[in-house]
C-alpha cells in the first residue's frame, strides 16, 4: 500500500521552489489535493496554522489539506514547492490552489480566546485560594452551519490555550471526523501540547508503544458507528451523555484540566436540532455558547436558553476563507485517518498486526439505523442490535470497534456505557470457514471483548 | 558565512548550561566538517570571549570535547591561543568555576591527540598555564618561587611591619611630588598617609593586613620601577579604591565622603558599568574601563495606578507566579475589566476589541525563547529555561531513538527499524478520568539512563561506569560506601563523561548521582549475603 509520499523518493517530480510573502495580519489560504504534497518552510517571521505556531526553517509537509497560514504579528515569508505523490491513482480533479487574503476574523477569534483565557485565569486563582470549593474552567460549545469554520475555531482556541499554559479538553462531537480516533466515533482529548500538523486532520498521534517526535495525546473514545448523526439520533445523544459524564469526572480528578475547561466541536446543527444542543449544554455544563456566522441561530438560541442565567451566548463572524468540502474529499480524509490509525505516517511508521480469527468466538453488535426501525416493531432495541448474519457482504472492508466490555458481560446497558478500546479492520470474511482476516493496531492476542460493527468502510 | 557555520553559531548560542547533548552535537558537526574547521574554531573562541561569565565554561568544555574527540586540525588551530583563552575565562569566573577550570587543565596535561602520541596542546602553552596556576596558588604540586607565596610564608604580618613599609614609600612619593605636580600622585600620597594613621590607631585582622600588604607591594613595584616617565598612565582610582576598602571595614570612618565615592565606584563595578580587569594574582594592577550599556534604561512612564493597587488589594496577589504568569495575569485583569460591564459587554468585546500589542505577545514574544526544532515557545524566566532544557534533552533523546544512532555512529541505514512501534489501545473511562497528561510530556521524569547496570556479575575486563547525568554540571562525585572522591573522565567509546569503575547505588537508583565503586559494592554484597545466611540459619534453629 502506498502512503502519499513525502518526497523521500528523489525521483519525485518536484516543481521549482517559490517564495511567498504573507503580510502582517493576512493569511495564505491553500488547498492541497491528495495527489500533491506541499513542502514548505517558514523562512522568516512568526506563522501559524489554526493557532499552532510553525517552527522556523523546518520543512513541513502537507497533503490533502485545506487550511490557512496566518501571520499574527509580523510579515512572514515562506518558501515552498510541490511534490506529486507517486502512486496516487485517484481521479481527483482538484488542483493545488493558493491565494493571500487580508480579510480575516483572527482578531475576533483572539478576543474570544482572551475572554475564555481570562475565565480560566480567574478559575485557576479561585481554585488555589479555595481548595475546599473547586470550580471548573469555561466550557465552550461551538455551533454553526455546514462549513463555517467550527473545527478551525476549536483548533485555534485549543492551540492558543496551550500557548498560554492552559490544558483544555477538546471534545469532538462530529462523528464524520475522527479526532484522535476514527470516523464514526465521538471523542474527548485533553490538549496538553500543540497539535501535530502533519498528521491526517492536523491533530496528531495518540499513544504508541514507542517514541514519537511529537508528544502524543490520550483520548477517550465513544463509538457511534455512523458518519452522520441523523442515522440514529437517540444513540448519538446517549453517547454524548456518556462522554459528558466521563469528561466531567476527568475534570473532577485533574486540576490542570479542570482549570482549562472544555472546548466542544460539533457537526452542523441548527435550531431544529435544539434537543441535541440542549443535551450537549446540560451534559457538559456548557457556560459559553459560540455561534459562528449565523445571526439567526444565535438569537433563536438566546430565546430558548433565556432561563439559563449562567450561559453566555456570543456570535463570531465566520471566516471568509472557509471552503466547501465535497463528499469525496471528506471520504479521502476519513480513509487517510484510518490508514494512519494502523500504519502511521511516512515520518512515523506504525506496525499493525494481521491475523485470522474465528467468528464463533466473537460477539458482534451493530448500531441500529433509526430509519429501519420505523418500519419494524417498536420493541426492538433502539441503540445496538446483535449482528444476526455475519457475512462477507456486511463485514468485508469494514471497521469494527472493540469495546472495553468483556464478552462474558451480556448486559446491553453495560455495552452502551462502554467506550472504545481500539479498532480492527476486516479485510476479508471467509463465509465457508467462518474466519475473519483482520488488521489489529497492536500485536498480540485478539481482545476477547464485545465488538461493534460500524458503518465505516475502508479498503486497504 | 556558510550554512553550517550559521547553524553552528545558532546552536552555540544555546549553550547556556552544561548540556551534554548540545556539546555532543556540536562536536559531531565539527568532526564531520573539518573543511570549515577554522570557521568553527573562530566561532567557539569568539563565544568563549564574548559569552557572559557564567556561560564561558561550557563553551570551553565544547572546545575541550572537540579537541579531545576530533583532534587534528582543531587542537592545532586553537593551540597557540589556549593560554589566552584559559586566562580570559579565569579572570571573570567565580571560585567554583575556577576549580573546574583547574580540573579541566589537569586533563589537558595528560591527554594525547587521538591516534598520536603528541600532547593535546603545544607544550609551551600548557607550561604557561601551569605556571600561572602555580602563581595563583591553585597548583601546589611543585614548590613555587612566586612573590605571593613568599610573602605568605614570610614573617607574620603586623601593623608595625606595614607602617614601616609605608614609611619607606612616603619619601619616594614626596620626592616624586616635588618633581611633578601630578594630582593622581597626590591622591595616592594622601591615601598612603591615611592608611598609616589607621594602621597606627587600630588593630587589624590578618586577612586585612595581607590585603594591605599586597596593595603596598603593588605600589612599591610601580613606584620603584626604574623608568618613571615611560610608565603607562595608571588610573588612580584602583589603588585608592582598594585602600579605602580596607578603611571601610573600620568602625569609625575618618573619611566619610571618599568612602561614599568608593562605595559608588564599587556599585558601578557591580552594576557592570565599569569593567574591572585584573590579573587574578593578588596584588596585580586592576584596569578599569567604562562599559556603555547596550540596552537603554527606560523608566516606566506609567504611574503605579489602579492595576497595581488592584493587584495589591486582590487576594490573588498572594499567589506565586512566574514572570510569564505575572504578565499574563496583568493582561487578563485588563480584559476582565473590559468584559465585566453591562449584559452585552462580552459580545461587544469580541466584536470591537483591538487586541493590544501586549496581549497578542502573550502568545508569542512574551515567551521569547522558541525551540528551533518544533517551534514550541518558552519564557526566559527560571521556569521557562528549565523547561526548555528538558525540552531540548527530550528532542535529543527522541532523535537518537528515532534515527537509531548510538553516539558516534552517523549512519542512517538502520533508521526506523530500531523504533518499531504500534498504536496502543485506548483507555477505559475509569483509567482516562484518572490519567494525568504530564505522563505524555517531555517534562516527565526521564527514564533512568540504561547504560548503567546493577549487575554485580560483570565479567572481568569490562569496566562498569555511570554516565554523568546530562543535567549535571558537577563532575565530581564520591562513592557512597568508601566515600572516596570519584572524578568523571571522558569515555571516548560512548562519547560521554563517566564515573569509571562505578555503578549506580542499587538502593537508590532514581537518584542519578548516587554511585558506588563496583568493588565496594561487591564487598558489601558478599558481607551482607553471609550475614543474611547466618541470620536465616539462626532463625531456623530458633
Amino acid at each position: 500500500m502506498s502512503i502519499p509520499g513525502f518526497g523521500t523518493d528523489s525521483n519525485d517530480p518536484v516543481t521549482s521552489t517559490a517564495i511567498i510573502n504573507i503580510p502582517h495580519k493576512s493569511e495564505w489560504r491553500i488547498e492541497i489535493p491528495f495527489k500533491t504534497t506541499l513542502d514548505f518552510t517558514v523562512t522568516s517571521g512568526v506563522a501559524e496554522i489554526f493557532g499552532t505556531e510553525l517552527p522556523l526553517n523546518v520543512h513541513i509537509h502537507l497533503s490533502g489539506v485545506k487550511c490557512a497560514i496566518y501571520a499574527p504579528i509580523e510579515d512572514v515569508s515562506i518558501s515552498y514547492h510541490l511534490i506529486d505523490n507517486i502512486g496516487e491513482l485517484s481521479s481527483e480533479d482538484n488542483e493545488f490552489s493558493e491565494y493571500i487574503s487580508t480579510e480575516s476574523c483572527m482578531d475576533n477569534y483572539l478576543n474570544l480566546h482572551l475572554a475564555i483565557e481570562q475565565k480560566r485565569q480567574s478559575c485557576t486563582d479561585h481554585n488555589i485560594l479555595n481548595p475546599g470549593e473547586l470550580i471548573m474552567g469555561p466550557r465552550v460549545l461551538v455551533l454553526g452551519g455546514d462549513a463555517c469554520g467550527k473545527t478551525s475555531l476549536c483548533k485555534i482556541l485549543s492551540g492558543y490555550a496551550v500557548k498560554m499554559d492552559s490544558c483544555p479538553v477538546l471534545v469532538n462531537l462530529n462523528p464524520r471526523d475522527g479526532v484522535f480516533a476514527l470516523p464514526g466515533s465521538i471523542s474527548a482529548t485533553p490538549v496538553s501540547d500543540s497539535f501535530d500538523l502533519e498528521t491526517s486532520g492536523g491533530y496528531g498521534f495518540t499513544t504508541t508503544s514507542g517514541s514519537l517526535a511529537h508528544n502524543p495525546k490520550q483520548p477517550i473514545v465513544k463509538n457511534f458507528g455512523f458518519s452522520s448523526i441523523r442515522e440514529n439520533l437517540d444513540l448519538y445523544k446517549y453517547q454524548i451523555s456518556q462522554l459528558g459524564i466521563t469528561v466531567l469526572s476527568r475534570l473532577e480528578q485533574d486540576l490542570s484540566v479542570r482549570n482549562g475547561g472544555v472546548i466542544i466541536d460539533t457537526p452542523s446543527l441548527d435550531i431544529k436540532d435544539f434537543s441535541v444542543i440542549e443535551n450537549i449544554v446540560s451534559d457538559f455544563q456548557v457556560n459559553i455558547l459560540v455561534v459562528i456566522g449565523n445571526e439567526k441561530l444565535s438569537i433563536d438560541l438566546g430565546k430558548k436558553f433565556k432561563h439559563k442565567s449562567n450561559l453566555d451566548i456570543v456570535k463570531v463572524p465566520g471566516s471568509p476563507g472557509v471552503v466547501d468540502v465535497n463528499e469525496s474529499f471528506i471520504r479521502r480524509v476519513q480513509e487517510q485517518t484510518i490508514k494512519e490509525y494502523f500504519n502511521g505516517t511516512n515520518k512515523t511508521r506504525l506496525s499493525p498486526f494481521k491475523t485470522d480469527i474465528d467468528l464463533h468466538d466473537l460477539v458482534i453488535y451493530k448500531p441500529v439505523v433509526t430509519r429501519d426501525l420505523m418500519s419494524s416493531l417498536s420493541f426492538l432495541p433502539k441503540y445496538y442490535a446483535i449482528l444476526e448474519e455475519p457475512s462477507s457482504s456486511n463485514l468485508d472492508n469494514s471497521i469494527i470497534a472493540i469495546t472495553q466490555l468483556p464478552q462474558t458481560n451480556k448486559s446491553p446497558r453495560d455495552l452502551l456505557n462502554s467506550s472504545v478500546l481500539g479498532y480492527v479492520h476486516v479485510s476479508k470474511f471467509d463465509d465457508d470457514k467462518k474466519k475473519l482476516k483482520v488488521l489489529l493496531p497492536f500485536p498480540g492476542v485478539f481482545p476477547r471483548n464485545v465488538l461493534i460493527a460500524t458503518n465505516i468502510g475502508y479498503n486497504e | 558565512m556558510s550554512d553550517i557555520l550559521e547553524s553552528y553559531q545558532q546552536t552555540l548560542s544555546e549553550l547556556t548550561f552544561n548540556s551534554r547533548p548540545i556539546i555532543e552535537t556540536l562536536t559531531t558537526i565539527a568532526k564531520e566538517n573539518p573543511t570549515v574547521a577554522d570557521g568553527i574554531i573562530d566561532l567557539i573562541t569568539q563565544r568563549i570571549r564574548r559569552a557572559i561569565p557564567q556561560h564561558k565554561l561550557f563553551a570551553l568544555y565544547l572546545l575541550d570535547s572537540i579537541c579531545k574527540t576530533v583532534g587534528n586540525p582543531y587542537n592545532i588551530l586553537v593551540g597557540y591561543d589556549v593560554y589566552n583563552l584559559f586566562i580570559d575565562v579565569w579572570k571573570v569566573v567565580d571560585e567554583a568555576t575556577r576549580t573546574r577550570l583547574v580540573a579541566l587543565f589537569e586533563t589537558w596535561k595528560i591527554s594525547k591527540v587521538r591516534g598520536g602520541g603528541e600532547s593535546l596542546f603545544p607544550r609551551d602553552q600548557l607550561d604557561k598555564v601551569e605556571g600561572f596556576l602555580k602563581k595563583v596558588g591553585k597548583l601546589t604540586s611543585a614548590p613555587t618561587q612566586s612573590q605571593s607565596q613568599k610573602s605568605q610564608s614570610g614573617p607574620v604580618l603586623s601593623n608595625s611591619k606595614l607602617i614601616s613599609d609605608i614609611n619607606q614609600l612616603i619619601p619616594i612619593f614626596e620626592a616624586k611630588l616635588k618633581r611633578t605636580n601630578d594630582s593622581k600622585l597626590n591622591d595616592k600620597f594622601r591615601a598612603l598617609n591615611q592608611l598609616k594613621i589607621i594602621l597606627t590607631n587600630q588593630q587589624m585582622k590578618p586577612q586585612e593586613l595581607q590585603a594591605v600588604q599586597n596593595q603596598l607591594n603593588a605600589i612599591k613595584e610601580q613606584e620603584l620601577s626604574p623608568a618613571p616617565p615611560s610608565l603607562p598612565p595608571i588610573p588612580p582610582k584602583p589603588v585608592i579604591h582598594q585602600q579605602h576598602q580596607q578603611q571601610q571595614q573600620q568602625p569609625p570612618q575618618p573619611l566619610q565622603p571618599i568612602v561614599n565615592a568608593s562605595q559608588i565606584f564599587n556599585d558601578l563595578i557591580l552594576s557592570g558599568l565599569v569593567k574591572k580587569e585584573q590579573e587574578p594574582i593578588p596584588g596585580s594592577k586592576p584596569n578599569y574601563t567604562l562599559v556603555f550599556p547596550t540596552i537603554k534604561y527606560v523608566p516606566k512612564t506609567e504611574i503605579p495606578g489602579v492595576d497595581v493597587l488592584a493587584d495589591i488589594l486582590n487576594p490573588n496577589s498572594n499567589i506565586q507566579r512566574s514572570e510569564y504568569q505575572k504578565l499574563k495575569f496583568g493582561e487578563l485583569v485588563q480584559i476582565s475589566k473590559a468584559i465585566s460591564g453591562d449584559d452585552n459587554s462580552l459580545q461587544k468585546f469580541i466584536n470591537t476589541n483591538k487586541p493590544s500589542h501586549s496581549s497578542v505577545q502573550l502568545l508569542y514574544n512574551s515567551k521569547a525563547s522558541k525551540c528551533s526544532i518544533c517551534g514550541k515557545r518558552f519564557s526566559t524566566d527560571q521556569e521557562g529555561s528549565t523547561k526548555k532544557r528538558l525540552h531540548l534533552d527530550w528532542h535529543f533523546r527522541i532523535n537518537k531513538k528515532l534515527t537509531g544512532t548510538g553516539s558516534g555512529a552517523t549512519g542512517t541505514g538502520g533508521g526506523v527499524v530500531s523504533n518499531v512501534q504500534s498504536r496502543s489501545w485506548y483507555l477505559d473511562d475509569y483509567d482516562w478520568a484518572n490519567f494525568k497528561d504530564e505522563q505524555l510530556l517531555e517534562f516527565a521524569t526521564p527514564e533512568v539512563a540504561q547504560t548503567a547496570t546493577i549487575n554485580s556479575n560483570i565479567p572481568s575486563g569490562v569496566v562498569p561506569y555511570v554516565v554523568v547525568p546530562s543535567a549535571d554540571t558537577n563532575m565530581n562525585n564520591k562513592c557512597l560506601i568508601c566515600l572516596e572522591q570519584v572524578k568523571a573522565s571522558y569515555n571516548d567509546e560512548i562519547g560521554e563523561w563517566c564515573w569509571m569503575g562505578c555503578i549506580k547505588s542499587p538502593n537508590d537508583s532514581k537518584n542519578l548521582r548516587k554511585i558506588v565503586h563496583i568493588t565496594c559494592f561487591n564487598d558489601r554484597k558478599r558481607a551482607t549475603d553471609t550475614e543474611d545466611g547466618n541470620t536465616r540459619k539462626r532463625g531456623k534453629l530458633a
